[in-house]
């Protein structure tokens, strides 16, 4: 068959990133950052810096009472530092030399291919230290298939949290998903009502101590809708979107403006500075919330999180 | 009598001069009056009173209360407020550990032994702030020449009044309200009523519940005239007859009559619909009661449709004309324990509850109506069939207001004590109070007595509670036995009595945990148990933490002895104030306003949030609530 470059993905051999690219999208992958650096569909950026693997949680007051951060809290530091040690790149599924000068000589500016796949590998910080992958999967409309694979260590304490952490450059006007009502939880969504919800900006929920929230369980698709750029020629304020949708499982996300980080240190919720980002964060794994008291009692058995296991999972930010 | 500031150091001195607590009836003089609700026999003494504030008893203004005291210095405020709330007292939230914990050394009077009374506990205590409150009234056309008695309906700690410069009483018990009679001091034109306030006294080794600590007038007061006769106390019991469909009634009135005045008292049952079920009249008498009325095909209360008779008394004088209207409203219904399960017309109660503190974010423990009502709306909205007063009595509205909602009552006396007792998490009762001390039995009993007595017409009590966290000794003991001995129409609940099984059966018909590991709680059930079982705590709702409900659900589906519990807690307890800042309102927590040592955010446990909005987790709680709705 003829080589129709609208249904294939245009592959950018650069010197310090991989670009692809197709109708109405631009995606950039750094080799530097060591992740997805720019996510564009319509012209409009969805990353403000490279997204990575995510491990902790704010903590809850049962969390705090039961004594979870103080055994967890190698998590934190890897979250905040995780470090990126390996990248590959593969072509229609054939691994292809990593294309960095002078590699790159051999390709032209009229490369075209299936689907391409680049895939991150992240070295935890922890003692002893494991590996998380992050690989990408990009077709010809745009859609980007998003693999998360996190290689189980003995000895490792608990995970609060398994995710993929996407901060964008502008706050949210809103996110419409589909999923359940509220704010759940593995140990808490009984209660959840299964239906498509807007929910407008990126409320916090207000904790007296601000602490994880905003978790939204066995989601379908979240679709994060903004209406302004970082970019100084763009003075529209009409909305635009990016859709994450579940692969083989449905998912659970938060979206929130703040990062783990900024809410644990705040103690009061007016402590949080101005939103200014998007953090989109979906998870592979989540931790339960529930105690039977706020002062030792652990989360049930079966909602914890082992990190001596793998974990794997899986979603697709729909092309343009 | 002479007041004694000795007497906030002593736990034998808790009231004087304060009238015996009666049942919380209304009485009006007209039946116009009784539509409106307005009884023209009461009249209120909320609003601006004089004050003046002073930071331990020694700078207090000794003799504040008399006509000629130049008070040109005094303050206003609020009545009903709290001293800290109105800005003169610090904020202060702690859990377990005394307020004056880091500040001050105390230990609770006789705990240590005899010879240890705690002379000047109090009454000299540096962190004892006082209060001086003053009103002038006038005596309104209706309540002239009759008995006229004061009601405070709640005063934190410890209070004295005077009235034109005489000495009337003193009390305790924060929650309670405390009654006077004021008739021999009254004046014809202006009155001066004087009121001095303690923050502290022998009451706050018993008043250590988790919560900011007030002091002040923080409910209503009110000037009350009783008429030449008059229903001074009255007991309805709306039982069933073991059919569980014939009603039998039972009506014990105490009436007090001005020079022996004689006249009739009518006595009328309609149903919902206005129709009369039952109509006698008796001549006034200082007794009167109705014994075992029956009532064939009573329509029942419950839950699902908490269904009221109107009792309506009414008084007549010799020529037949109303002296007053007393109305009650109450239903039919049936407590017991029937092969060791808890029944409430013959099915077992399941109790999908929370423990409520009164609270509103901009007020304290000052709330109002609207905020009761929109409690029992969340209630409704959220499958919450069942209250625990924690841990003291509430305003008297809510318990009419659960009666009508169909809300089932754990009416708890005030009373908590954990700093005696829990030191640091762990069992260490060497200071306990009350525990077996008689000098504070009957400081204990009397909370009792007080919450039985005037809430006891109260459907929708169905466990009296004698308070939450003070261990177990005789004291708690004879709290139980008090109840026992004055309601066979109700349970008893207790916890703490698990914390020193020697008194298991002397104290509570249930085996109540509070935060009991689901699988703990099958432990004890699969093990021949000697009583149901309930949680008067579980769930700790702080911050983002309610989840794994399934595990007490499941409970309920296995274990018929499981009859469910209250979730810890209805709402967070924090304090809206102007961020300093951003001059955005905001909420605030312990530790926020310097006070220390403190327990910080675990002021926090509600399914609400302070400003009544709901956590995310209430729809968990709805949807498992959801599942035995009875």
């Amino acid at each position: 068959m003829a080589n129709t470059s609208t249904k294939q993905v245009q592959i950018i051999y650069g010197d310090a990133t991989l670009g692809l690219r197709g109708n109405g999208f631009g995606y950039i992958f750094s080799y530097e950052r060591g992740g997805m650096e720019s996510l564009v569909q319509h012209g409009k950026e969805w990353l403000y810096r490279v997204p990575k693997p995510t491990f902790w949680r704010a903590t809850t007051d049962n969390d705090r009472g039961n004594g979870f951060s103080v055994k967890s809290a190698t998590w934190l530091g890897t979250d905040m530092f995780l470090k990126c040690t390996d990248i590959a790149v593969a072509v229609n599924d054939k691994p292809i030399a990593l294309p960095i000068s002078p590699e790159n000589n051999k390709y032209s500016d009229h490369e075209f291919a299936d689907h391409v796949t680049i895939t991150f590998t992240y070295e935890t910080l922890t003692t002893p230290a494991t590996t998380v992958t992050a690989a990408y999967t990009v077709n010809g409309k745009g859609d980007i298939q998003v693999n998360v694979d996190y290689h189980g260590k003995a000895g490792l304490p608990e995970l609060p949290a398994l995710g993929l952490r996407f901060v964008m450059p502008t706050p949210a006007v809103c996110f419409r998903y589909d999923g359940l009502s509220g704010e759940t939880y593995p140990d808490r969504m009984a209660g959840g009502v299964k239906g498509t919800y807007t929910v407008d900006g990126m409320p916090v929920t207000k904790y007296l101590v601000p602490q994880e929230c905003g978790m939204h369980m066995q989601s379908k698709q979240v679709t994060v809708t903004r209406n302004r750029t970082q970019d100084n020629t763009d003075h529209s304020s009409h909305v635009f979107n990016l859709t994450f949708a579940q692969n083989d499982r449905p998912f659970a996300f938060s979206c929130l403006p703040y990062t783990a980080e900024e809410i644990e240190n705040a103690t009061h919720i007016e402590e949080l500075p101005a939103p200014r980002r998007t953090v989109l964060t979906v998870f592979g794994a989540v931790r339960g919330v529930g105690g039977i008291d706020s002062w030792g009692a652990d989360v049930e058995q079966q909602y914890h999180i082992s990190a001596e296991q793998d974990h794997s999972f899986s979603f697709v930010i729909q092309g343009a | 009598m002479k007041p004694e500031l000795s007497w906030l150091d002593d736990p034998e001195t808790f009231r004087v001069n304060q009238l015996p607590v009666h049942s919380d009836h209304h009485f009006y003089q007209s039946e116009t009056d009784l539509n409106a609700g307005q009884s023209q026999f009461a009249q209120s003494l909320d609003g601006t009173w004089q004050f003046k504030f002073a930071k331990q008893p020694k700078e207090r203004p000794i003799g504040f209360y008399a006509p000629d005291y130049d008070r040109s210095d005094f303050d206003t405020i609020t009545v009903p407020e709290h001293i800290e709330i109105a800005g003169y007292g610090r904020l202060k939230y702690i859990n377990t550990t005394y307020p004056w914990e880091g500040k001050d050394y105390r230990r609770p009077a006789y705990a240590l032994g005899k010879d240890q009374k705690g002379e000047g506990m109090f009454s000299n205590g540096e962190d004892n702030y006082v209060g001086a409150y003053l009103k002038t009234f006038e005596l309104n056309p209706k309540l002239r020449n009759k008995r006229v008695v004061v009601q405070f309906d709640g005063v934190e700690q410890a209070m004295y009044l005077w009235l034109n410069g005489q000495f009337v009483g003193y009390a305790e018990d924060s929650f309670s309200q405390s009654e006077f009679d004021l008739t021999p001091y009254l004046k014809d034109g202006e009155n001066l009523i004087a009121v001095e306030v303690f923050k502290r006294s022998t009451a706050a080794f018993i008043e250590d519940q988790d919560m900011f600590r007030f002091s002040g007038i923080f409910r209503s007061v009110r000037l009350v005239g009783e008429p030449a006769i008059h229903v001074q106390d009255m007991r309805i019991i709306g039982n069933l007859a073991d059919d569980y469909t014939t009603g039998d009634f039972s009506l014990k009135l105490k009436l007090n009559r001005q020079s022996n005045a004689k006249g009739s008292v009518q006595i009328g049952i309609t149903d919902d619909d206005g129709q009369s079920l039952f109509d006698t009249q008796k001549p006034v008498n200082d007794d009167i009661e109705i014994n075992h009325q029956t009532f064939p095909n009573v329509h029942l209360w419950q839950h699902t449709d908490p269904y009221l008779y109107q009792l309506k008394i009414t008084v007549l004088d010799e020529q037949g004309q109303v002296v007053e209207i007393v109305p009650y409203q109450f239903g039919f219904r049936r407590v017991e324990m029937k092969n060791k399960i808890m029944l409430l017309n013959g099915k077992r109660i399941i109790l999908n509850g929370v423990n409520r503190h009164e609270w509103n974010a901009k007020s304290g423990r000052v709330i109002s109506v609207a905020d009761m009502k929109q409690d029992l709306k969340t209630f409704e909205e959220n499958n919450i069939n069942a209250v625990r007063t924690c841990h003291y009595p509430d305003r008297d509205e809510w318990y009419y207001l659960c009666d009508q909602a169909g809300v089932y009552m754990m009416a708890e006396n005030n009373l908590e004590s954990h700093g005696t007792w829990q030191k640091m998490g762990a069992v260490e009762p060497s200071y306990n109070v009350p525990g077996s001390l008689p000098e504070w039995r009957e400081a204990v009993v009397d909370r009792a007595r007080s919450n039985f007595e005037r809430f006891k017409n109260h459907t929708a009590i169905l466990f009296w509670s004698l308070g939450n966290e003070a261990y177990a000794g005789d004291d708690i003991a004879a709290m139980n036995a008090f109840y026992k001995d004055h309601d066979n129409t109700r349970l008893v609940h207790y916890e703490g009595v698990c914390r020193n099984r020697v008194y298991e059966d002397r104290i509570s018909d249930m085996e109540s945990m509070m935060y009991d590991p689901p699988k703990e709680i099958a432990k004890y059930l699969d093990n021949d148990p000697k009583k149901p079982f309930v949680d008067c705590e579980f769930m700790h709702d702080m911050g983002n933490s309610l989840g794994g409900m399934s595990s007490y659900n499941d409970l309920i589906d296995k274990y018929p002895m499981y009859q469910g519990g209250f979730i810890w807690d209805f709402i967070d307890q924090a304090i809206e104030v102007k961020d300093e800042v951003t001059g955005q309102p905001v909420l605030r927590y312990g530790g926020d306003f310097d006070d220390r040592h403190s327990d910080y955010e675990f002021s926090g446990d509600g399914l609400l949030f302070a400003d009544r909005t709901p956590k995310p987790a209430l729809q968990e709680v709805k949807y498992y609530y959801g599942k035995h709705i009875n």
